[in-house]
């Protein structure tokens, strides 16, 4: 349906992933040393929230509307002993992306030709569907209930620098660049698969995963739910060819059969 | 009321039926610019997307308890099914031949029971408690996933049903628009689309 071609190849990012910008993650390479959360904050003017000790040094414990990046410490015990893992959570820039499929509000959230999913608060309703069209659970709800979360740094990028946690990372566990070169290098440096490759169309943010992604405390099969592409794929298009075939056939059958004359003539 | 007409509906009814049909048009149309972005601009008319979200949700309210009132016009009648309302069916209601007459009809015709219970009921029912589901209980995952598929599908339903029902009661059938707009009606509509209720009316 036309309709819904439009909006499709408006929304989608599917033309763009040639030129698409984007992060490598290398969890190998990471010290855990959460220089990028702060430097995020610091670009975004994001204010520091007090936590409390938990027993861990992964802190804070979630992503909030103030925090679009986090270090997730997963300890997992192997045969060979214990292993301390370093992976960076936050939006991974789906190039088929659930939260923009399902956002109502034209424009709360978009793509910007680097490829990110920005988002424009002056536009969100607060209606929190793209919480649930996300399969990363990433979006966050500000005190005024409009959307935030990693927009990949979109005002740096526009303007040729690289995104603030890349730049600041000591160690290269966040570079950034266009996405084909990403990968080509991860391979280079010998990860076989990378994850995001292809997963949702291409994601934006690629991690050089040396285990299953599960390992890591990731989706190994990241997709959203299939109610949405019900939704969108099914019930949107047929809306409107319903509405226009109902239209169509009343008028059909006005031309055709004709309305129910009423012969008044008989009753008076 | 002049001599040779019949009171069909009530006064309340004829509003009730107004305010419905308002509201729905109100929702279908800010809807349909939320479903899609193509026709965004549709909102904008409603003073913008943020506006426009907040007439949705109160026209939501008014279009469900204007719902509820229909119930005491219309359910006991449509749950009504007797013979004349298979035969009414068999006959598709005439409306596919120049020539066939289903039987003479009670007050309200098999078809008529049909879209009131399934479509203004049913559907009815199920585009507004999803409604309040989105609206009221954002925070649950499952509750928008699940909210937003039923409410969808009765807006499928509407999108198909509702073009026809506004057909049916307009250019189709002559001499019907005024059942909603004055209340009364033709001895001779009556005789000819509800014979049974026009008999009982003792209309011969
Ligand atoms: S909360 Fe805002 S960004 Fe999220 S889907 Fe609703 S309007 Fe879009
Ligand atoms: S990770 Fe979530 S918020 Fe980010 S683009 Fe993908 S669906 Fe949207
Ligand atoms: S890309 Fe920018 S917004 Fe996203 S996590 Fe890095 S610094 Fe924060």
């Amino acid at each position: 349906m036309a309709l819904e071609e439009m909006d499709k190849r408006r929304l989608s990012g599917v033309d763009i992933i040639g030129r698409k910008k984007g992060l490598l993650v290398t969890p190998d390479l990471c010290i855990g040393c959460r220089g990028c959360q702060t430097a995020c904050k610091e670009w975004n003017k994001l204010p520091g929230e007090g936590t409390v000790n938990r027993g861990t040094y992964e802190n804070p414990p979630d992503l909030t509307p103030n925090l679009y990046n986090r270090i997730r410490f997963v300890e997992t015990s192997t045969p060979d002993g214990l292993r301390w893992l370093f992976v960076s959570q936050r939006c991974m820039h789906c190039t088929d992306a659930g939260c923009i499929r399902v956002c109502p509000s034209p424009g709360a959230l978009f793509r910007t030709p680097e490829g990110a999913v920005a988002f424009n608060k002056a536009r969100c309703i607060g209606c929190k569907f793209c919480v649930a069209g996300c399969p990363f659970n990433i979006p966050r709800y500000d005190e005024n209930d409009r959307i935030s979360k990693c927009h990949l740094c979109s005002d740096r990028i526009a303007n040729g620098l690289s995104p603030a946690c890349a730049k600041t990372c000591p160690t290269g566990a966040i570079s950034y660049g266009d996405r084909v070169d990403l990968i080509r290098e991860a391979r280079t440096s010998g990860y076989k698969a990378v994850y995001g490759e292809a997963d949702l169309g291409g994601l934006g943010v690629l991690f050089a995963f040396r285990e299953a992604p599960s390992f890591y405390g990731m989706p190994d099969k990241p997709s959203f739910s299939p109610t949405i592409g019900l939704w969108k794929g099914i019930l949107k298009p047929l809306t409107i060819i319903g509405l226009a075939g109902a239209v169509a056939a009343a008028a059909t059958h006005y031309v055709t059969v004709g309305p129910k004359e009423i012969d008044e003539g008989g009753d008076e | 009321m002049k001599k040779d007409l019949v009171q069909k509906t009530t006064g309340f009814e004829r509003f009730n039926h107004l305010v419905l049909a308002a509201s729905f048009s109100i929702l279908f149309l800010t809807g349909l610019g939320f479903l899609y972005h193509t026709l965004s601009w549709i909102n904008t008319m409603f003073f913008g997307v943020h506006n426009a979200k907040v007439i949705h949700e109160w026209a939501g309210v008014v279009f469900s308890i204007s719902l509820i009132l229909t119930f005491g016009n219309y359910l006991g009648e449509s749950l009504r099914f007797s013979r004349e309302d298979s035969a009414w069916i068999s006959s598709l209601g005439g409306y596919f031949s120049r020539t066939a007459e289903p039987p003479p009809q009670g007050k309200l015709n098999a078809g008529q029971k049909i879209f009131y219970l399934l479509i203004v009921v049913g559907g009815g029912l199920a585009i507004s408690l999803s409604g309040y589901m989105l609206w009221l209980f954002p925070s649950s995952r499952g509750n928008i996933l699940f909210g937003h598929f039923l409410h969808n599908i009765a807006v499928l339903l509407f999108a198909v049903t509702v073009p026809l029902h506004i057909y049916l009661g307009t250019a189709a059938n002559p001499g019907t628009f005024r059942v909603m707009t004055r209340g009364t009606v033709t001895r001779a509509w009556a005789k000819k689309h509800h014979g049974k209720w026009a008999r009982d009316l003792g209309i011969d």
